[in-house]
């Protein structure tokens, strides 16, 4: 008897909650399609925010780079000037110490010339400045070249301001020397710096 | 039914992985270029400084002149001595040494951490200078000259 009711209970329950599963089951599928649209919406926004990232990587690179050889062609075009500069009639050795020399500045006619040479030539060779500077032998502090302390000096500038540009070029520095009442050659170890015009 | 979805996940991961990787090596290869170009510039400096200390006038003298730095390598490749009785090529050791060390200042606080110095004459080796620190970061030039049919060859590097 018991029983029976039971299964009556039963079944009555059965049949009450048959609309109600369905609902629950609609209510399930449709949770999970929206899980699933918010999961591709975050995958969509996941893969934007890559693509975004790795374009600005990209960019930054590139614009560096662009940075990178403008200044290094900046660099390159200074150091062709300093050889250019040196190799020019205004500095060049000639044939003055035997055989044409490649990067060799005649000290003695850069001495004579230097006052005129920048009022004449600044605008020609796009310079504000240049300066020769002896390395080796190597002397004690900055000595300017006057004519009244020259050769025992080691800073021949073209102007008197102060120059701080890092765009130089190794030269070989020579002059005439008396030595025992010979004259001899006497070539040096120098660098050319110059001041760039930017423009 | 899952295991199709985990593998077809796993297979767009491996392809993003792939093509992350395939832009990086496009990066590296791109910088790698750059760096050979850098190369030839400060190359240039390098060079000048081989020619100009090749002209340099040393303290070793013979019977006509002071000899410069490319007479005195075949002075002492000949081992013949100066004037004052001084070997050519200890004359040409320090003459070198002075000018190297003015020329490069070499120091863990420096831009320029070590230097090399090589001469040879054919296969002799006339001189080999090394001082510093050595990186893996070099710039350097060679330069060769004959004389009599004799080959000189300087090899100089700066290491930064």
């Amino acid at each position: 008897m018991k029983h029976t009711q039971n299964s009556e209970n039963f079944g009555a329950a059965e049949f009450k909650s048959a609309p109600s599963r369905r609902i629950t089951e609609k209510n399930l599928i449709g949770k999970k399609a929206q899980l699933k649209i918010q999961q591709m919406a975050f995958m969509l926004m996941a893969v934007t925010l890559f693509f975004a990232l790795a374009g600005m990587f990209v960019l930054i690179i590139t614009f560096s780079g662009v940075k990178e050889s403008a200044k290094e062609l900046h660099e390159k075009n200074a150091i062709l000037l300093a050889a250019k500069l040196a190799n020019s009639p205004e500095f060049s050795c000639g044939n003055v110490f035997g055989g044409g020399k490649i990067n060799c500045i005649d000290a003695d006619k850069v001495m004579m010339l230097k006052e005129k040479m920048m009022v004449k030539y600044a605008e020609f060779w796009g310079v504000s400045n240049i300066e020769i500077r002896k390395i080796a032998p190597e002397l004690k502090g900055e000595i300017i070249c006057k004519s009244g302390n020259y050769p025992d000096c080691n800073v021949i500038r073209l102007r008197p301001e102060n120059i701080t540009a890092e765009y130089s070029n190794f030269v070989s520095l020579c002059r005439k020397e008396s030595i025992e009442g010979e004259i001899h050659d006497k070539c040096e170890l120098g660098k050319i710096m110059i001041a760039y015009d930017e423009e | 039914m899952k295991n199709k979805k985990a593998q077809e996940e796993i297979i767009g991961f491996g392809l993003i992985i792939i093509i992350v990787a395939v832009i990086l090596l496009v990066f590296i290869g791109f910088s790698i270029k750059k760096g050979g170009e850098k190369e030839t510039v400060e190359s240039y400096e390098v060079s000048s400084f081989i020619q100009a200390f090749l002209q340099y006038t040393t303290e070793c003298r013979d019977i006509n002149e002071y000899l410069s730095v490319q007479k005195l390598i075949f002075a002492c490749k000949e081992s013949e001595k100066c004037l004052d009785e001084r070997e050519s090529c200890e004359v040409l050791n320090s003459t070198l040494k002075e000018i190297i060390d003015a020329s490069w200042k070499v120091g863990e606080d420096r831009p320029v951490k070590a230097y090399s110095l090589e001469i040879l004459a054919g296969e002799e080796e006339i001189l080999l200078m090394k001082k510093g620190n050595f990186t893996r970061d070099s710039r350097g030039s060679s330069q060769n000259f004959f004389k009599g049919g004799e080959s000189i060859d300087i090899f100089f590097e700066v290491y930064y």
